[in-house]
């Protein structure tokens, strides 16, 4: 596979903070040279473990996406039955946690326990890649912040899913669409904080701004905290829980929140700038994959490249 | 069968009609004469049916059993009396029952002369727009059960009697003023629901809309969106569902000195008598939210959404929904697009055999297998 230009210097980039030696190098890029320039071809034919394959998520991301979810489905349980108190559903629902009485604790302490989440969340990204940088093994490509990249990608994407590109986008470790779920998350998140802290501390808000914006700002949380908290469940329930248990290839579901582990398939699919990583940083890995490709007879002869070449597929 | 009705003769029968001999009153003026008949009516020139029968056992149960008929309905002076043009005025007095603290006879009076000074305030027989204003009886609706007059305590009653000798006299007493140390009051959600009978009642606001721009009145900036603003609102929410410490209406609009006496002194939010003044109105909030400041007086307690009372809500909504609507079609957009091409590239919804590219593509390329 002759590597674009971008999949090349993440190669490089991991080789130099794995202190990748010659021998291992001759490995890796045989390994590269080997795999066909058709990335499809790669993810149609590998073996891969619906439990996961190969390494994604932390301890730390695990249990916090583990704290977030279930707070915010119980929160939302607890909470839309007061916001939207006319509708049919709300009094029973209401009624089914022990009335307004026993809902608004409930609702309460499960926010404290979402606002943890959240702060044990800015620890972990922060600590982390600092760690990372003292240790000189950072790149900034494998977090989760947004670069000009992912327009591209999302561009190149739409383009493929067209049928107009023959191949999907080179994406890292975090791609677009992860990357608008994880800001607009956070965004969600902080709005909820900030909206719920207006209705349990009123006084507290109104004291600390100006009296011109006293009341504009308690009508913006009045308003918000209904509508994000609306927005974000149907945002769940159509988009998120749509990618990662129904859309095709991940129903019933991804085990990677609980495993921490993604398919070897989706892996080399979405998040191919990874995959190179894994290649780096596990030796089993490679030879798994040189195994499979001797095996399924997918490993790359000049005339093949020529071939590929003339279709007009390039990475 | 026959053992149903036997039972029914022996046992029921005998207890409703000991029941209701145990609640009738006395009728010394012998106004039953002709009340007791249930048929006893007329239709009004204006067209309604006004039925004038008088059930006496519940009759006996109400809290004015003890008044003889005349010391409300004065006018009477004769049977059969003439025709009634006013009727009964809660400002009357009592010629039969003492004021025990004045000794004076009893009279609403007092009440009645706040009240009549309040917002709420209007003649009996009211003309034009005060005909929508609650008279006493709006709200006092003398209910013929109330929970609170059940049987007093035998314990208490017992010992009362050893001075008090008539029990009778002891049961009633016990039962009128029990009442009232008790501090019974309508819960918030009735309070909310007495309010909103006439302030969520939108032909009697336009009534009183288009009545107040003719006679150039000014009304409350509220007063079009009272109700529906407050079950907006998070006092009217959890109210709604039972909670009983966040404020209702006369937390907020009656004065809270004398609650009992400032509920029929309601005033508009623009007089300085009223709690909801701009004078009072800081005083009142921190009533409850005790760290309130001049800002925390100035967020609206009722927030609405029209663009005539709050524009910048009004426009921020129309951008939240906007916002959520686009934010949702794109999403779900995105994912279909992205399924259709997927499946066409030949993936299936689940990993089987390791692999979900089992399909044959159409763009070629498929699984070697």
């Amino acid at each position: 596979m002759n590597l674009s230009a971008e999949a090349r210097s993440v190669l490089e980039r991991s080789m130099e903070i794995n202190d990748v030696d010659n021998l291992e190098r001759d490995d890796i890029e045989t390994v590269i040279a080997a795999m066909p320039d058709d990335r499809v071809l790669l993810y149609k034919n590998v073996v891969s473990n619906p439990i996961g394959d190969l390494p994604r998520y932390s301890i730390h991301i695990r249990i916090q996406h583990m704290l977030t979810f279930v707070t915010f489905l119980a929160l939302a349980f607890t909470g839309l039955p007061i916001a939207f108190f006319d509708h049919f559903w709300a009094a029973p629902l209401n009624a089914l946690v022990g009335g307004v009485e026993v809902s608004r604790v409930i609702h309460r302490t499960l926010a404290s326990v979402m606002v943890l989440s959240m702060i044990y969340h800015a620890f972990t990204i922060t600590l982390g890649p600092l760690s990372q940088i003292l240790k000189g093994r950072f790149d900034i490509r494998r977090t989760i912040l947004p670069s000009f990249k992912d327009l591209r990608d999302f561009k190149d994407d739409m383009l493929y899913f067209s049928g107009a590109r023959k191949m999907r986008p080179e994406m890292d470790k975090f791609m677009y669409k992860q990357k608008i779920h994880y800001f607009a998350a956070a965004f969600g998140n902080i709005v909820m904080i900030v909206s719920g802290s207006s209705f349990l501390f009123p006084e507290f808000w109104a004291a600390i701004l100006p009296l011109s914006v006293a009341s504009h700002f308690q009508e913006m949380m009045r308003l918000s905290h209904p509508h994000e908290a609306l927005l974000a469940l149907l945002v769940i329930a159509f988009w998120h829980w749509y990618n990662v248990h129904l859309a095709p290839g991940r129903f019933p579901m991804q085990w990677t929140f609980l495993t921490g582990k993604i398919t070897r398939e989706h892996q080399m699919e979405e998040h191919f700038l990874e995959y190179l990583r894994n290649l780096v940083e596990l030796p089993e890995e490679r030879d798994y994959l040189m195994d499979l490709l001797s095996a399924r007879e997918l490993d790359v002869e000049e005339e093949d490249e020529d071939d590929l070449l003339a279709e007009g597929i390039s990475p | 069968m026959l053992n149903v009705l036997k039972l029914f003769f022996l046992l029921i029968l005998p207890a409703l009609v000991y029941s209701h001999a145990g609640w009738t009153f006395e009728d010394d003026e012998a106004c039953l004469l002709c009340h007791k008949y249930p048929k006893m009516g007329r239709i009004t020139e204006d067209g309604t049916l006004r039925n004038y029968y008088v059930i006496p056992h519940v009759f006996a149960k109400t809290v004015h059993r003890n008044v003889p008929c005349t010391d409300c309905h004065s006018y009477i002076k004769q049977l059969p009396h003439k025709e009634v043009k006013v009727g009964v005025k809660c400002d009357s007095e009592c010629h039969s029952i003492k004021n025990p603290a004045t000794g004076k006879n009893f009279s609403h009076k007092p009440i009645y002369d706040k009240y009549i000074k309040s917002t709420h305030g209007r003649k009996k027989l009211a003309i034009g727009p005060d005909r929508d204003k609650p008279y006493c009886v709006t709200c006092h609706t003398n209910p013929i059960y109330n929970p609170e007059e059940g049987k007093p305590p035998k314990r208490i009653v017992d010992r009362c009697v050893v001075c008090h000798e008539d029990r009778k006299f002891v049961v009633n007493w016990y039962k009128h003023t029990s009442r009232r140390i008790r501090e019974v009051r309508r819960s918030s959600e009735e309070i909310v629901q007495l309010c909103s009978s006439c302030h969520g009642d939108k032909r009697l606001i336009e009534r009183h809309m288009k009545a107040a721009k003719a006679e150039g009145r000014k009304l409350g900036e509220k007063y079009p969106y009272a109700v529906e603003s407050y079950n907006e609102s998070f006092h009217g929410k959890v109210t709604r569902f039972g909670y009983k410490k966040a404020a209702n209406c006369l937390d907020c609009h009656a004065d809270y000195d004398n609650y009992y006496l400032s509920v029929h002194f309601i005033r508009p939010s623009r007089d300085p008598a009223s709690p909801v003044s701009p004078e009072r109105k800081l005083k009142t909030c921190k009533r409850c939210h005790i760290y309130a400041d001049k800002n925390y007086a100035s967020l609206d307690p009722h927030p609405t959404n029209h663009k005539d009372d709050n524009p910048f809500r009004h426009y921020a909504e129309i951008v939240y929904g906007w916002v959520g609507d686009v934010v949702l079609f794109l999403l779900v957009g995105m994912a279909m697009v992205e399924t259709i091409g997927r499946r066409r590239d030949g993936v299936i919804w689940k990993i089987k055999k390791g692999s979900s590219w089992w399909r044959p593509s159409k763009r070629g390329r498929n699984r070697k297998i």
